[in-house]
């Protein structure tokens, strides 16, 4: 037997066996435990105490429901805007390289400079956003201690980001679409709109699935944007907790004064199960859709 | 909370090497560590947060030839992460300076069972007398263990905008001001005549910094005697429903330390605020042209306490000795005097206290206020043992000051209430 | 669609160009005024003169180059080792025979879908328990592979070298590691830069690992170190003239690297697509 290809695999499955699953098994194990604030050791199994505690808190909802919104204020508008900049730049532009690359510039901004960019524009009171909207007559609105609208600059942050990477994805995918379906529909008479809903869209749905799955997964961690957006230094997400999210849910709870690492730990696991189910969900009914559409 | 990221180091006794030799090796831990002597070239280390202006200090031990060892100090920029790093390091078992430097309103959690038996015991009978009663037994456990050497305190007056009370009305001179500052009643009822007459202005900074005021005159805010957690008693409800109920009128309703809040200091937002010793230095920095600021002997109430820290020695120290001498020797007089001169951080030593009266210095931003004598009579004026600190204290004060947030930004005082106390429950 | 667009398609884009490039321009004159004036309404709208004021401060509170080194070194450790172990794996999947490489193969794809971010927090507990926490080995661990780079270079080499390559190779009696470094990393070529590329974008506005590992540590990357600037300014008291200029001082870099290997970064976002 040949030794050699398995060497060449050897390290990346160490490396993720140290860095990746032995830490969630053994977070799994604690979980199960008490582990006083400050103390060395852990304490005795608690049984299911822990997972019992962070579901029932009312924290831990909020954060939930915050994650989700911001995640679908985010995911939906970044699609379709990525979409129709992608048809655009999908045509016989001139300087298509700049062009290309001007819509990437904002991948190469962190999100920690993007969340502090975007943090002083929505400053409650001295913020560009607030004194444009109170220019035109309209009042201010609370970017920090309401809910919704601190969702939407939470989510302006990650759409900011990634709507110029993902337009490059979906350009890719539009122009493998054959030129002779397009030309097909336009014997049948079809205009360009009916033409990109009718050739275009159907054409790039693997792409489409892609790119949904993959912010998902990405945009169901959300941390640096709410984290830095926070204006209080106890980063609960606002007062309210009105966008605190999941992930920082696990970071709060783990400097909580009881047993915060066994229900961090918790909290962990009961976030990856969510992830993986509303992963697991959103390809299904993508792909049903899919389905049903090329019957 | 970012006042937490504000305090700082200070002071100690004159006599420079006082060895407290006994204390530092016994104590119960199993993380105790094997302890090895320090020689002149090895090296002592010390963890500290924000400025405690120790580099000068540091810098001078390091340079003189006689020195019986080295110190490397690591500077971590706020009190919150450096926090979180103490509590990983102590389950670890390792990872800690020789000396680590603990936020006052922290310094209950570590004095708790469990906690309290990872730190060296630093109590020694020479010393107990060097700092302000209050600060140097709030490092101490029920049974006597001394945990920490205070290196600061933040005995609380009040600033106060003449100027503006001028404008309003109000007497403007030092003593004048006295009777409004005298008890709550009397400094809302001049809030209440001020705003009427000056409507641009706000009456405080924030209903963050009176909230805090207030508690810290509280005896059993958050926790009772044994440590049961008990937000739900009449001296909590009492700050509450004054906080909350002067918040539409007296309060700009931002949140402390955000940029509403610094830029209320040059725009006239507000005309006064409870006033530790190392606010000056901030008053100063956010409105340096601002003119008309002062600062009365008075606190309402009585007195307060805000802010402090301690250096403490983990027992996983391999030089709890060494530790423990060089932390003697940092909360010294001479020593505390220079962590104010750099750093402005007010001294829990008292006779480092006292240097700074007889300096005598005045303030020509504040009017040329006697600050050091000033800050010395408020300092006077505290009460120790108020208010009780349990284990929660500074979780508990987090969440009371973020519900206090919540109804500055329009929820009802009601609902707010209702949150905080499930978030308590919770802890 | 091969069309010639039109003088609405033109403004559109443009108009979402400008939407990119502003919030670096306002970062730009937030951080060139006074603080005095970055808070006081009406806000500025175009650059004063106090960019270099405010830089020099940046360096007062922060030790800015150290950040930065520690950046590039973190990164460039990253997108070396990942290039290389996803190259090795990648050819191995791609083009050796061996019991279990599909099961391999599923398991790497498997852990692309895991929300890895929420190991970081127990993996945190790990490292401080054996006292790597605060220095920059810990921050970079995790980032020495990568699944999607294994995915991404097997889906190149699959198609990038014919069988019949590395079976003349093997003929003329290379031994596999010959193989390797003469057909195999020759023609992985260009894959290989796009991924050093991407790794290192990756690991430099990594924030939560480098936050959590570093905290409380004089170690800094340079998106810590802009955390720093916003929690602990002078006096503590918020200053975003400070924070702005420091924020577009650490953008710099990767705008210079976006501005030398823009291309090849559209390229291979393009490619990837196409393969995923």
């Amino acid at each position: 037997m040949r030794l050699s290809p398995y060497l060449y695999v050897v390290p990346f499955f160490a490396v993720f066996l140290v860095v990746g699953v032995y830490p969630m098994v053994y977070s799994g194990y604690l979980s199960f435990f008490s582990w006083p604030r400050y103390g060395p050791h852990h304490g005795d199994p608690v049984g299911f105490a822990n997972y019992a505690h962070v579901l029932q808190d009312p924290v831990f909802h909020k954060a939930f429901w915050n994650t989700i919104g911001i995640f679908l204020l985010s995911s939906v508008p970044q699609v379709i805007l990525a979409t129709v900049i992608a048809a655009m730049l999908d045509t016989q532009l001139r300087g298509r390289t700049w062009w290309r690359m001007s819509v990437l510039l904002p991948f190469v901004v962190s999100p920690a400079a993007t969340a502090l960019i975007f943090g002083s524009l929505f400053a409650d009171k001295t913020g560009l956003v607030n004194e444009v909207i109170h220019a035109v007559g309209l009042p201010k609105v609370g970017w920090h201690s309401d809910r919704l609208a601190s969702w939407t600059a939470i989510a302006s942050m990650v759409n900011y980001r990634w709507t110029g990477y993902n337009t490059l994805i979906i350009l890719a995918a539009l122009q493998a679409v054959s030129s002779h379906l397009y030309e097909a529909a336009a014997i049948d008479g079809a205009g360009r709109v009916k033409q990109f809903f009718h050739v275009a869209l159907p054409s790039i749905r693997p792409t489409m699935l892609f790119v949904i799955v993959t912010s998902t997964i990405g945009g169901l961690q959300i941390f640096t944007e709410p984290r830095l957006f926070d204006t209080n230094l106890q980063f609960q997400g606002g007062a309210d907790y009105q966008y605190q999210t999941l992930t920082m849910y696990v970071f709060n709870t783990s400097n909580s004064a009881t047993d915060p690492y066994p229900r961090a730990a918790a909290a962990t696991w009961i976030i990856v199960l969510i992830i993986i189910t509303i992963a697991l969900l959103n390809f299904a009914v993508t792909r049903m859709i899919q389905r049903r559409s090329e019957r | 909370m970012r006042k937490l990221t504000i305090r700082r180091g200070g002071a100690v006794g004159s006599a420079v090497a006082l060895v407290a030799a006994t204390a530092a090796a016994c104590g119960g831990g199993e993380s105790e560590a094997t302890q090895s002597e320090l020689g002149k070239d090895d090296v002592l280390t010390i963890t500290t947060f924000s400025d405690f202006g120790y580099d000068k200090l540091i810098d001078e031990w390091n340079a003189d030839p006689d020195r019986p060892f080295t110190v490397k100090m690591t500077k971590i920029a706020d009190w919150d992460p450096w926090k979180k790093t103490l509590t990983q390091d102590l389950q670890a078992g390792h990872g800690l300076t020789d000396i680590v430097a603990v936020e006052g309103d922290a310094m209950p959690a570590f004095l708790a069972d469990g906690a309290s038996d990872q730190f060296a015991d630093l109590s020694d009978p020479e010393l107990e007398d060097r700092w302000v009663d209050y600060a140097y037994q709030a490092a101490q456990t029920a049974d006597g263990k001394q945990i920490g050497y205070p290196t600061d305190a933040g005995p609380e007056a009040f600033c106060y905008r003449a100027d503006l009370f001028e404008k309003a009305g109000l007497p403007s001179d030092r003593e004048a001001v006295k009777p409004i500052f005298e008890s709550w009643d009397s400094y809302f009822a001049a809030g209440e005549e001020f705003v009427a007459k000056v409507p641009g202005s706000k009456w405080y900074d924030s209903s963050g910094s009176i909230a805090q005021a207030m508690l810290n005159q509280a005896e059993f805010p958050f926790q009772t005697e044994d440590n049961t957690v008990d937000v739900e008693n009449p001296e909590l409800e009492e700050v509450w429903n004054t906080v909350t109920e002067y918040s539409e009128t007296l309060s700009p309703q931002v949140v402390q330390w955000g940029e509403d809040w610094t830029a209320n200091f040059r725009n006239d937002g507000f005309a006064t605020m409870p006033c530790p010793g190392w606010m000056f230095s901030n008053i100063k920095s956010s409105a340096p042209k601002v003119e008309g600021w002062d600062i009365v002997d008075a606190f309402p109430g009585g007195g307060g306490n805000w802010g402090g820290s301690y250096l403490a020695v983990p027992m996983q120290s391999e030089h709890q000795e060494e530790a423990q001498e060089f932390a003697a020797w940092l909360t010294a007089a001479d020593q505390e005097v220079a962590a104010f001169d750099a750093a402005g951080n007010y001294p829990a030593n008292l006779e480092a206290q006292q240097v700074l009266a007889d300096r005598n210095e005045t303030d020509a931003y504040f009017n040329d206020a006697p600050t050091a004598e000033i800050l010395a009579s408020r300092a006077a004026a505290v009460e120790p043992g108020r208010p009780y600190k349990g284990d929660k204290y500074s979780d508990i004060l987090g969440l009371f000051q973020t519900a206090i947030q919540r109804v500055d930004e329009g929820s009802s005082p009601d609902d707010s209430w209702e949150t905080f106390v499930q978030a308590v429950g919770s802890l | 669609m091969n069309r010639r667009p039109g003088f609405l398609v033109y403004g559109l884009l443009s108009a979402f160009v400008l939407g990119s490039v502003f919030p670096l321009y306002w970062s730009f004159v937030i951080g060139s005024v006074t603080k005095e004036r970055a808070i006081h309404s009406p806000p500025p709208l175009y650059p004063g003169g106090h960019f270099f004021d405010n830089a020099r401060r940046v360096f007062d509170q922060i030790d800015f180059w150290s950040a930065l080194a520690n950046s590039i070194i973190i990164s460039g450790v990253s997108a070396a080792s990942v290039v290389f172990f996803s190259t090795l794996a990648g050819y191995s999947f791609a083009k050796l025979r061996f019991r279990g490489s599909n099961v391999g193969m599923a398991f790497v794809i498997a852990t692309m879908a895991i929300p890895t971010q929420l190991a970081l927090m127990p993996l945190l507990k790990e490292f401080s328990n054996i006292g790597l926490a605060g220095t920059r080995t810990a921050v970079v661990l995790p980032w020495l592979v990568t699944a999607f780079g294994v995915f991404f270079m097997r889906q190149f080499l699959v198609d990038a070298i014919p069988d019949e390559l590395i079976e003349a190779a093997r003929v003329d009696g290379c031994s596999q590691i010959r193989t390797f470094w003469t057909v195999a990393v020759p023609a992985a070529r260009p894959a290989m830069a796009i991924l050093a590329l991407f790794t290192f974008m990756h690991t430099w506005t990594d924030f939560m690992w480098p936050l959590l590992i570093l905290q409380g540590s004089d170690v800094q990357t340079l998106q810590t170190a802009l955390e720093q600037l916003k929690i602990a300014p002078a006096g503590g008291i918020a200053d975003i003239a400070l924070l702005q200029a420091g924020t577009l001082l650490a953008t710099i870099p990767l705008l210079i690297l976006f501005i030398a290997t823009g291309r090849q970064l559209v390229a291979g976002i393009m490619q990837g697509a196409v393969k995923g």
